[in-house]
């Protein structure tokens, strides 16, 4: 049996810096991606759970289960083989599949967006009904009144949500290992899986491990400043 | 032609009567106070008239137009209300609370709606207070911003849905001061409140409304020197003890 921790198997690390950057790039993008995706779809899905009616509310409600009770693995998964999604090559320099970029922000972003849904749907709820009420009473549309009184305050209320969110996608992107996509986990395990390297396994994960600290820290303080910026003087959110 | 009448309403909840049959009229500058135990539709009757509860029977007309027959964004813009809780845009300053309806629903340019929300500040005390979100203000002084957000719209009438019931009683005498003013002034005022005071000095007429139906109704100094009806009279005594 070797040592669990051999100088050589950090300096191996420490030599392949370049190549795990390189997997952290792809890991950012794809979470971008994804978060943008969810945004994009999740907000208006959670004002259509509150102010919609009819067909378009309980597909909005229907999808939203289904995304939210399969494992994010399955999905991502079956997007990957299962859509038709032109083969489109490989980004240089970043190594990075682009079907399997596009099945990984469509599975992550997807399911994001199912999340995103909710809370943006919770926070809309959450604002007392006077505020609708006094939007009509001077005359303003049922559209006019949610887009300046209720949404400004519904996305003030979600940054909490959001951040957790933010967190999830975030690490969640490490699935993508399922599907090849050369994002963080899957490069580390290019390089414990290179011949006489099984003994950095450790050393490798630990080191993916603090990337993926060191950004869910960095972007949830960003986050929390930019909560504060925002808030409403005098309020106590 | 009346600037407000009302004829024949009913509205119901479900098995709940809330209005019966109630019917009356106010001429431009009017000021008519409602007044009525909790639960005897005074708010419901309020909220009629600017359709954000809608009737049942009857009709309603402004400057002898049928309410139904406009457009309830155009009614609304003509018809201002005044909250009891205030109902302020939390996320927005007095002056953007006066301004956001300005801006989306008159579409005045900025600076002329940045002036005029100013000058409406001005007119309820809070000149120096544009820049405070509501949180920062005092309830008194929240609601003399709803007031100047209702009356920014230059609506021909005003509703003011108990104004000061959710006010500490030492705010209460500036929302007063304000809302007597208004009626010196000649603004057409439909008031659910029970601050007798102010029915006394700025009322045109008192309607005394119980379990929906109007069962009183003239100038305040027979309401409450003279009541016909001993209904009327047990109520108001019990308000006087009140206040």
């Amino acid at each position: 049996m070797e040592p669990v921790a051999l100088l050589s198997d950090w300096q191996f690390v420490v030599s392949n810096w370049r190549f795990l950057l390189l997997g952290t790039v792809v890991t950012i993008l794809l979470t971008l991606s994804s978060l943008s995706l969810g945004f994009l779809l999740g907000f208006p899905a959670g004002a259509i759970e509150v102010y919609g009616d009819g067909w378009l509310k309980s597909a909005v409600n229907t999808v939203g289960v289904i995304l939210r009770g399969t494992p994010i693995v399955v999905l991502i998964v079956l997007f990957f083989f299962a859509l038709p999604i032109p083969r489109l090559g490989t980004v240089p320099v970043i190594d990075m599949q682009m079907n399997a970029f596009i099945a990984a922000t469509l599975a992550l972003g997807l399911r994001s967006a199912a999340y995103q849904g909710q809370v943006f749907r919770g926070s809309i709820q959450s604002i007392a009904s006077g505020q609708m009420e006094a939007a009509r009473s001077i005359g303003m549309t049922k559209l006019q009144a949610v887009r300046h009184v209720i949404f400004p305050q519904a996305v003030r209320r979600s940054l909490p949500g959001f951040q957790n969110e933010f967190t999830i996608v975030l690490k969640d992107t490490s699935v993508a290992f399922a599907i090849g996509l050369a994002e963080l986990l899957t490069r580390a395990e290019r390089l414990y899986l290179q011949p006489g390297r099984d003994t950095a396994v450790i050393e490798v994960i630990i080191v993916i491990s603090a990337i993926y600290f060191i950004l869910t820290f960095t972007t949830n303080r960003a986050l929390d400043r930019l909560q504060q910026r925002y808030a409403i003087p005098g309020g106590n959110e | 032609m009346s600037l407000l009448r009302i004829e024949n309403v009913d509205k119901s909840y479900g098995d709940e009567d809330v209005l019966h049959d109630v019917s009356f009229a106010m001429e431009t500058q009017d000021v008519e106070v409602i007044v009525g135990p909790s639960g005897s539709g005074k708010s419901t009757l309020l909220r009629c008239v600017n359709r954000l509860t809608e009737i049942d029977s009857g009709a309603i007309y402004l400057n002898d137009e049928e309410i139904h027959s406009l457009d309830e964004n155009e009614l609304r813009r003509r018809v201002g209300m005044v909250f009891q809780d205030f109902s302020l845009f939390a996320h927005l300053t007095a002056r953007g609370n006066i301004t956001l309806g300005l801006r989306e629903v008159l579409e005045l340019p900025k600076e002329e709606a940045v002036a005029k929300a100013d000058d409406y500040l001005d007119r309820v005390g809070l000149a120096d207070q544009g820049d405070s979100y509501p949180a920062e203000l005092s309830g008194g002084q929240q609601q003399r911003v709803g007031i100047a957000r209702a009356l920014a719209m230059d609506p021909d009438l005003l509703l003011f849905d108990e104004p000061t019931s959710a006010l500490d009683p030492e705010l209460i005498g500036d929302v007063l001061r304000v809302m007597n003013d208004l009626a010196e002034e000649g603004m057409t005022m439909l008031c659910v409140t029970h601050e007798m005071g102010f029915a006394r000095s700025a009322a045109s007429t008192v309607t005394f409304l119980d379990e929906g139906r109007i069962v009183e109704r003239g100038p305040p100094e027979q309401l409450f020197e003279n009541p016909e009806h001993d209904r009327t009279n047990a109520f108001l005594g019990e308000l006087s003890g009140l206040h």
